[in-house]
């Protein structure tokens, strides 16, 4: 029991990744993956912010502003020095290798014993957990378990919400569009390469802020933990589509958020029954590979059985 | 008023490909006018258009519209007294959006965009109100993504968003040249409307000799890079859509001629 709430938990901090990545691929149809790197580097500087005895809540704040400038400067990149959106991200990406190194000092910062987001978010929810074990379906579940899980979901939700309600506005719609038909934009007066750094920016920092949830979460900040995250926030971004069937803004968001949950929840449970750990990034993005190929393969497989029943 | 001066735009300057699409172009349309541009593929009418939008800076000349010079303004500044429509009818429009968003994002064309929704009570009934001046039964399906129309609706929907702010001039692109004879003809029919409604200074390129005949109350005539023709007053009023054939067909005769007389002289002295 402990290991799904673990799942749920860590899902929901990946959540504000997935919103991130669906806010790049599919908002802006920008395929960026600073996220790689922003993702570390929003965990580093919260990491250091609070070692050095910073409000949790501050510290990842912070970690969300450097994410937001990673995005920003790949934005920069691609709009101001004309490079390939893909290529402007790996650089960035790279760069940021060396970035959180500096940031972290190391290559790793424990967070035991600090005070983090989770400890404050379990004060915050603890009256409505109460403060003995939780019986689930006669499982029981540690009271502090259940407050950091249900103040995660508060988190991930409101975000989505706020996105939600951000890209419902005038320069919400904007950037929406940009994404959509960037001529179109620009002949009803909007600076398209501006809308790009600001949608970046954005999509970043949501990265980055995953990032510090997860590090404050798993107790450490370790620059590898951003590798293969854009794969990741993907493949909950494609679950999500296929739970909610592509309908509105509002569902699609949701969705981004259930598929993360229940991404990871079939990773915890592939774990459980003796997946090599080693082997998670190939299955990742086999899973991502399928996922793209297999509506082309589904179409022509039934044009040729059309073809054949007509003839 | 719409003043030109000396347009001047070399494409591939320097190399084989090398196109001289505006070969010193001036122009003056006064407040109101219509004029409609027409000429050979090639001739620079469109070039001439998309100078006048900013898709791209020209090497030389001037563009003023209404007494500011926006010739060196970036294409997004020059939206805001500049209303465009596209040849491709997907073009206009964002398609994974519904009609109600796209008709929200014309509604703020060159002005600054906050964080207040983009769609309010009052402004979905008037979208409402203004699609259903279109007479094509859109006004009951607002929130249908707009990637769903054909394209005849989706460029009746594009010319409403030029035109929802009162633009200084219309740009419109060949804007029937990829519709149905029948999707063609209602555009038309929406545009002559708008136009008059609003008396919206116009420049409007056509391939169609009859559009061109038609409406506006000016013909350009655009050959090489040039204004060739330039009818307005009573002389367009008498011009027909086979006095246009008439005037195409002398301008080919001269150019055919100036390659026989080349060809000649290069014979005899080469």
């Amino acid at each position: 029991m402990t290991l799904l709430v673990g799942a749920l938990t860590i899902g929901l901090a990946l959540a504000l990744l997935a919103l991130g990545v669906y806010l790049a691929f599919r908002v802006l149809d920008f395929p960026d993956i600073t996220p790689d790197g922003s993702i570390t580097l929003g965990a580093a500087v919260s990491a250091q912010l609070v070692v050095s005895g910073w409000n949790p809540a501050l510290a990842t704040c912070a970690g969300f502003l450097a994410g937001c400038v990673a995005g920003a400067v790949t934005g920069l990149l691609h709009t101001r020095l004309a490079i390939n959106g893909l290529l402007s991200g790996i650089l960035v990406m790279t760069a940021l290798y060396s970035v959180n190194l500096h940031v972290m000092g190391r290559s790793n910062i424990p967070l035991l014993g600090a005070r983090t987001v989770p400890d404050q978010l379990a004060e915050l929810c603890a009256p409505l957990v109460g403060r003995s074990e939780l019986n689930v379906f006669g499982w029981s579940v540690p009271a502090h378990d259940a407050a950091v899980l249900l103040g995660f979901l508060g988190l991930a939700v409101a975000t989505a919400l706020v996105l939600l309600w951000f890209l419902r506005t005038r320069r919400g719609t904007a950037l929406r569009a940009c994404g959509g038909n960037a001529g179109m934009m620009r002949a009803l007066g909007v600076d398209v390469d501006r809308q790009i750094v600001l949608g970046l920016a954005l999509a970043n920092g949501l990265a980055a802020t995953a990032g510090a949830l997860l590090a404050q979460y798993q107790g450490f900040a370790d620059v590898q933990m951003g590798i293969g995250m854009v794969v990741w926030g993907l493949a909950s971004v494609i679950i999500g589509e296929a739970l909610v069937g592509g309908a509105s803004l509002g569902s699609l968001l949701a969705g981004a958020l259930m598929g993360s949950v229940l991404f990871r929840l079939m990773v915890a449970i592939a774990l459980r029954f003796g997946l090599d750990p080693n082997d998670l990034k190939i299955v990742t993005a086999t899973f991502v590979l399928l996922a793209l190929v297999a509506p082309r393969w589904m179409r022509s497989w039934k044009a040729a059985r059309g073809a054949r029943g007509a003839g | 008023m719409l003043v030109l001066t000396g347009l001047r735009k070399t494409f591939h300057a320097g190399t084989p490909n090398e196109v001289r699409a505006l070969d010193g172009v001036s122009l003056r349309l006064a407040d109101g006018e219509f004029a409609t541009v027409i000429g050979t593929n090639g001739s620079g009418k469109s070039t001439l258009l998309n100078a006048v939008a900013g898709t791209f800076l020209c090497d030389e000349g001037r563009i003023e519209l209404d007494g500011a010079q926006m010739g060196r303004w970036p294409e997004h500044k020059r939206a805001a007294l500049v209303g465009r429509v596209f040849q491709n009818p997907l073009g206009g429009t964002a398609p994974q959006m519904s009609i109600a968003e796209n008709m929200a994002l014309a509604a703020r064309r060159g002005l600054s965009r906050g964080l207040a929704p983009a769609l309010t009570k009052a402004l979905r009934a008037e979208i409402a109100e203004r699609v259903a001046s279109l007479r094509m039964n859109l006004e009951s399906r607002l929130d249908t993504p707009i990637g769903t129309l054909s394209g005849g609706q989706r460029q009746a929907l594009t010319l409403l968003m030029a035109t929802w702010l009162k633009p200084r001039l219309l740009l419109l692109d060949e804007h029937t040249a990829a519709l149905d004879p029948k999707s063609a003809d209602q555009i038309v029919r929406i545009t002559a409307e708008i136009v008059a409604r609003d008396r919206l200074t116009t420049l409007m390129v056509t391939h169609s000799m009859q559009q061109a005949a038609q409406l506006g109350t000016r013909i350009l005539m655009m050959h090489r890079g040039r204004l060739a023709h330039d009818l307005s007053g009573d002389e367009r009023a008498r011009t027909r859509s086979d006095d246009l054939l008439a005037r195409f067909d002398a301008l080919r005769r001269r150019d055919q001629m100036d390659e026989g007389v080349a060809a000649m002289l290069r014979k005899q002295h080469v």
